[in-house]
């Protein structure tokens, strides 16, 4: 099979998941107590309203018909609409989606920045006290519940410190890329946006950073006891050559599968980090609408964030195929 | 299964890993503290002492702006004051901004984590192993079936799924009577214990998919082996071939994937009482979401100290995971489900 074909036959796939996604989404509505129209008006709804609303949905179709119109209309965009904030549901869905999207990948680059070096220290000086220290800050890291890492963090470098800021989001990446330009002083848009990215990208960022170690470190360890690891030690090769060459490039490649497999865990841990720094999110957003039962827009969240989570997998599986040409056999 | 020859290796593994055993320690410590938690905690943890209120822990004093309603020259005048509270031998932990105990209900909320953590990982494991063994073993339709709907599963974070879950299903909780409390020998105690059985169902619900997963790929690997095709041979049907052959050689991975998942669940069951869809008001969770609004004004203990409790349970948790695994089998890689 080629590397195209690959592509082609895990996109159609991950198309078939996110076809589970929506149906899934589509009879939470059913799930709830009572009829579905009481998944969809307002709780204050007169009868009359409700059946205006329920012949507007189609609610007194047939299931099938209903499904159909669900799936026609999310094609084209249309996600419905919140008859609690009175909004178009893709709308309000999408103006939050760039936040968490922003957090998101802040929380990996510092996983990443952090634990690839970490894990590699630990796995090349084995027994030695970088490795015990790593050990224990990735075993503390991955018990440590985030959204009390981030009140720890709020209480110390906000509370005793004041230095960061600690609810909302200041300006946006996007400010800081146009100061670059000189729209704005970059260094002041740069450190606006850090007073109030830096502490929820630690919080959510120290399980990943922690998780990533322990892979680092211990697939740094069997590649490093491999055949062609001593074959290229006893040739002669530069030490750093063999192991950031040949070794870390071949530790990297199950890490990348793990990670696009937890990033499930990324988005619901961001949904618990908006919450302790009331970051404006679709996390914040899917916790909203459970608390003022505002369905439609809860089936539009989870929706976003699980074809998400297809795209980015099949994505991981396209640069895993890529940088590992046998998976494509397989 | 268990045989001697692993019984040989845990007690090997246990005695060159010092982590295995602090990690043992910490689990048995837990274990006792939620077993007997009406014996260990000094006061009834839901009994309020409003004059007893946001009591430092001991060793603490902290200085505090109380503002009080006085007589003044005739007038009533609002005075804030500042005073200096010091801590109680009554309260080593302090207590919280309705005069609660903090050690009792840091003891009675291992309760709440472990009994959740505990049953939804039965919960998923009871769900999730069958599925994932029938489906390995067979093969074919229903093998194809079940991965799709793992992976449509997988596609909704945990906690994504269970807020939304419990959002529509209500927090439903089940009043459990504490045997010794009942029986006379705590008196003082809570006679119950709140179950939050909701968050049981949804836990186990949303972790299913990782017990499956790992059936799957054991059975898939298990069924061409020889005994299997000498059973099958042999005339045994599938269910039996299944229960006496499959699962006892299945077995270890999934006690491994089993104690991973109880502290996965913890997390989770944290994150969804700190955020309030839980049933009941005696846990972790929900003490660090109370303490979250007294830091700022200096109370920093009612958020961090049952955060403490949550990090060590789960430490001591992954460490006996990492013990058994590496004396189990130590093929396994330590990758599963998380919160």
């Amino acid at each position: 099979m080629s590397f195209g074909r690959f592509v082609l036959k895990r996109s159609l796939q991950g198309l078939g998941v996110v076809w589970g996604v929506v149906t899934v989404v589509f009879a939470l509505r059913f799930v709830t107590p009572g009829s579905a129209i009481n998944a969809v008006a307002p709780l204050d709804a007169d009868q009359e309203t409700r059946q205006a609303i329920a012949a507007e949905l189609g609610l007194d179709q047939p299931l099938y018909v209903q499904y159909g119109q669900y799936v026609s209309d999310l094609l084209r965009g249309d996600m419905g609409f919140s008859y609690i904030r009175g909004q178009e549901v893709a709308g309000l869905v999408f103006a939050r989606l760039p936040a968490t999207v922003e957090l998101a990948l802040a929380a990996s680059v510092v996983a990443i920045v952090l634990s690839i070096p970490l894990g590699v220290l630990s796995a090349t000086r084995r027994n030695e006290p970088v490795d015990y220290g790593a050990t224990l800050l990735s075993l503390g890291g991955i018990s440590t519940p985030n959204f009390w890492l981030g009140i720890m963090l709020i209480l110390v470098f906000a509370v005793e410190f004041d230095v960061f800021n600690t609810s909302g989001r200041g300006v946006d990446v996007g400010d800081v890329a146009l100061s670059l330009i000189g729209a704005e002083p970059f260094v002041g848009t740069l450190l606006a946006w850090l007073a109030y990215i830096t502490l929820p990208a630690i919080a959510l960022g120290t399980y990943f950073m922690a998780l990533i170690t322990r892979l680092t470190r211990s697939g740094m360890l069997d590649e490093l006891s491999k055949g062609y690891v001593q074959a290229a030690q006893a040739k002669g090769l530069p030490q750093t050559l063999v192991r950031y060459k040949h070794a870390l490039r071949n530790t990297l490649i199950p890490v990348i599968t793990v990670l696009g497999l937890q990033l499930g865990t990324l988005i619901g841990g961001a949904v618990i980090t908006e919450a302790v720094f009331s970051w404006p999110g679709l996390g914040t957003l899917v916790i909203e609408s459970i608390n003022t039962r505002d369905w439609p827009v809860l089936q539009g969240s989870l929706i976003v964030i699980g074809t998400s989570f297809v795209f980015v997998n099949v994505l991981v599986d396209a640069v895993y195929a890529y940088l590992d040409p046998q998976v494509v056999n397989d | 299964m268990v045989s001697a020859r692993v019984i040989r290796n845990l007690k090997t593994e246990f005695r060159n890993s010092a982590l295995a055993k602090i990690g043992l320690v910490l689990v048995v410590g837990i274990l006792v503290t939620a077993a007997f938690a009406p014996f260990i905690a000094p006061h009834d943890p839901t009994e309020q002492q409003l004059d007893q209120s946001e009591l430092p822990p001991l060793g603490f004093s902290e200085t505090t702006e109380r503002t009080t309603s006085q007589m003044v020259d005739g007038e009533i005048q609002t005075v804030t004051e500042t005073v200096e509270v010091t801590p109680d031998a009554a309260h080593p932990l302090g207590t919280d901004s309705l005069g609660r105990d903090m050690l009792s209900r840091i003891v009675y909320g291992a309760r709440t984590s472990l009994v959740v953590g505990v049953l939804g990982t039965l919960l998923a494991g009871l769900v999730g192993v069958p599925v994932g063994l029938f489906a390995g073993y067979h093969r074919g339709n229903v093998d194809d079936v079940l991965m799709r709907i793992a992976d449509v599963s997988l596609a909704f974070p945990s906690l994504v799924l269970a807020v939304a879950l419990i959002g529509l299903w209500g927090r439903a909780a089940v009043n459990v009577p504490d045997p010794f409390v009942v029986a006379g020998l705590a008196p003082g105690m809570p006679e119950s214990f709140v179950l939050p059985i909701t968050v049981v169902l949804v836990v186990g619900l949303v972790n299913w998919v990782w017990f499956a997963r790992v059936a799957r790929g054991e059975a898939l690997s298990l069924r061409g082996q020889e005994y299997v095709k000498a059973s099958r041979a042999l005339g045994a049907d599938d269910t039996a071939i299944i229960w006496n052959h499959v699962l006892p050689n299945a077995i270890t991975p999934i006690i491994v994937l089993g104690t991973v998942q109880v502290a996965a669940i913890i997390l989770l069951e944290s994150s969804l009482s700190f955020l309030g869809f839980s049933g009941t008001t005696l846990s972790w969770g929900f003490d660090i979401a109370q303490g979250r609004d007294y830091i700022s004004s200096g109370q920093w203990w009612i958020a961090s100290l049952p955060g403490l409790a949550i990090m060590f349970s789960v430490i001591g948790i992954n460490l006996l995971g990492d013990w058994l695994r590496d004396s189990l089998d130590p093929g396994i890689e330590g990758e599963g489900g998380a919160a």
